[in-house]
């Protein structure tokens, strides 16, 4: 029972938590601002990882300075998806009919082409690389200094995610789409360029993630899929199209997986989370945490 | 579609399928055996998600359902009784979780089908391991021409089974819950009922087709025979060939067994980019799939 109260349980529940947060925010963003449901978002989070994985161990490029790269890389293939596909298909009438049920089938299939693309390229074993893993002390808990920085960076990418949202045109104008769509319109909002620049805030966020995550375990090119999952968990819970009511529920999923496994026992981490997936869907798919209740 | 000229057109191709091991070796069978397994999982699936729309994306789950049930009871029961009980658990399984599953709709209906098949892999992972069994060799089963006989005969019964619901009264009030289920309620149809029904008897086809497959890998490993590629495949050939009649998912299994011979063994992710492409460019290009390309776009064909 003594570890149910130690400051280590509770550092690793925050870490696992804040990456949820960060992943999640992008398909939240994607989702509400133009109904896509995209299954593929996890596969960022891999590309990300591998982006900082080959950067560090060919050229010694640190992380820190990767995640960027990983970053621009991720948002740069959302741009493409975005003008390639989706922006002549969200003016499609028939397409938009059944614009959830068809984004999924379509997200789908990017994941697959994704993960056996960098199955093909990379072989599928899992790889890893030591940056940072020296650990410091701090009360009675021994953390790894890779896993404070991802921390660190988590939160404060979360903090300006929430001050742009708030205070930046641009972030509001991301805010009133979510909110009417219509009503955007109305008011001279760009929507195409909204559009654009959410496909790029959401893609580009998991990549950065990825590289968060490549410097604490082992990555492989089918590691996307539980974060997807994971994402969708969180946004659920935190309400579609509500990114503070995300943030909130991706911090309560870290702890409950963290402190579910310790609980109980390491093999039944998916178990855990998949459980907590279908009770979600099945309990309130509109959100645990108000948020409107939308058109399905 | 008439009536007769399909009947016949089934015949034939069964009396065709049924002569394979006349004149074909050992590994053609096997291959007829794996086109027999997708066309019965194709059009189970077909059955569900074509006529009603609820897509499911998990229904791995029935088979390996099966394969697990089967594989508890092997050789402690005759093989045709592992079979039926397999079919009955999985059937079991979808009455039971059905009920709460199938009032949620549309993209979440989807990811909640894939969210069950994922939780009961893991599970019986766990049991497995808890067991201490990692994987079970199932050994002393018939011929691979014996259980192709079997397969065909339950692929057979697939395809009749989604053409006779089809053509039914049930069949045209399944469609009217696709199309509107509110709609279909408003003018009487029973909805919860008829839902619930379709999607029990879309999991025994399944659950019996694990229990053989079982037999015929000669072994069972929960990570195999819970493997979401099954699923993926499964949503993949039926939107190739069309998925509102039982005629879809024999073009489609056909084209992407001979695609799979053609390219498994020798390049595994070279087929999965290009099943993830083929799925692609059907939902932009051609969602009634390949059956409906001849036919005027009305009413029925979509998905």
């Amino acid at each position: 029972m003594q570890i149910i109260f130690s400051t280590q349980l509770l550092f690793a529940a925050l870490v696992i938590g804040s990456i949820y947060v960060l992943v999640a925010v992008g398909l939240n963003m994607v989702y509400g601002t133009m109904r896509l449901l995209n299954i593929a978002h996890g596969e960022m989070v891999m590309a990300g990882a591998y982006t900082s994985y080959w950067l560090f161990t060919l050229a010694g490029v640190s992380p820190l300075l990767s995640m960027l790269v990983a970053a621009v890389l991720c948002a740069g293939f959302g741009a493409l998806l975005y003008r390639g596909l989706f922006r002549r298909l969200l003016n499609d009438s028939k397409f938009l009919a059944r614009l959830e049920g068809n984004s999924l089938l379509l997200f789908f299939g990017i994941s697959i082409v994704l993960q056996n693309v960098a199955a093909l390229l990379f072989q599928p074993t899992p790889r890893g690389y030591q940056y940072l893993d020296g650990v410091i002390q701090v009360a009675d808990a021994s953390i790894t200094e890779n896993n404070l920085l991802a921390l660190v960076v988590a939160l404060v990418l979360c903090g300006a995610i929430v001050l742009f949202l708030r205070f930046h045109i641009y972030g509001l104008a991301i805010k009133a789409l979510i909110q009417h769509r219509q009503g955007a319109m109305v008011v001279g909002i760009d929507v195409e360029r909204i559009q654009l620049l959410s496909f790029c805030i959401g893609f580009g966020t998991a990549g950065l993630a990825g590289s968060l995550l490549s410097m604490m375990q082992q990555i492989t090119p089918f590691m996307g899929f539980p974060f997807t999952i994971a994402s969708f968990v969180v946004v659920i819970l935190g309400g579609l199209g509500n990114l503070l009511g995300g943030m909130a529920a991706g911090v309560l999923l870290g702890v409950l997986e963290t402190y579910g496994v310790a609980l109980t026992s390491p093999s039944l981490r998916s178990v855990l989370i998949y459980g907590v997936f279908i009770l979600v869907l099945l309990v309130r798919p509109q959100g645990l945490l108000g948020g409107r209740r939308l058109a399905r | 579609m008439k009536l007769l000229p399909a009947g016949l057109g089934l015949a034939f191709l069964l009396a065709a399928m049924a002569a394979v091991p006349q004149f074909a070796d050992e590994y053609i069978v096997g291959v007829a055996l794996s086109l027999a397994m997708w066309i019965a999982l194709t059009e189970s699936w077909v059955l569900l998600s074509g006529l009603t729309g609820y897509v499911s994306l998990g229904h791995v789950v029935f088979y390996g359902i099966g394969s697990y049930v089967g594989v508890l009871v092997w050789q402690q029961v005759p093989m045709w009784q592992m079979i039926a009980l397999a079919g009955l658990s999985s059937g079991l399984f979808a009455l039971v979780v059905g009920y709460p599953v199938l009032r949620v709709r549309g993209p979440y209906f989807v990811m909640l089908t894939f969210g069950i098949a994922e939780l009961v892999k893991f599970v019986v992972i766990d049991i497995e391991a808890q067991l201490g069994e990692f994987s079970r060799l199932v050994l002393g089963g018939p011929s691979v021409t014996d259980l192709y006989y079997v397969m065909l005969g339950m692929a057979a019964a697939a395809v009749v089974l989604t053409y006779a619901v089809g053509r039914s009264r049930a069949g045209y009030a399944l469609r009217a819950i696709r199309e509107n289920e509110e709609a279909a309620e408003t003018v009487g149809v029973p909805v919860a009922r008829y839902k619930l029904a379709v999607f029990a008897l879309s999991a025994v086809i399944p659950g019996m087709v694990g229990a053989v497959m079982a037999v015929r890998s000669s072994y069972f490993e929960p990570s195999q025979a819970f493997d979401p590629v099954i699923s993926f495949t499964i949503v993949t050939m039926a939107i190739i060939g069309g998925s509102d009649n039982a005629r879809g998912p024999l073009v489609g299994s056909a084209f992407l067994v001979i695609l799979s011979e053609l390219l498994w063994d020798r390049a595994p992710q070279m087929y999965m980019i290009l099943l993830g492409l083929l799925l692609i460019a059907f939902v932009l290009f051609a969602p009634g799939g390949v059956t409906a390309w001849r036919l005027p776009r009305f009413g029925g064909a979509r998905r």
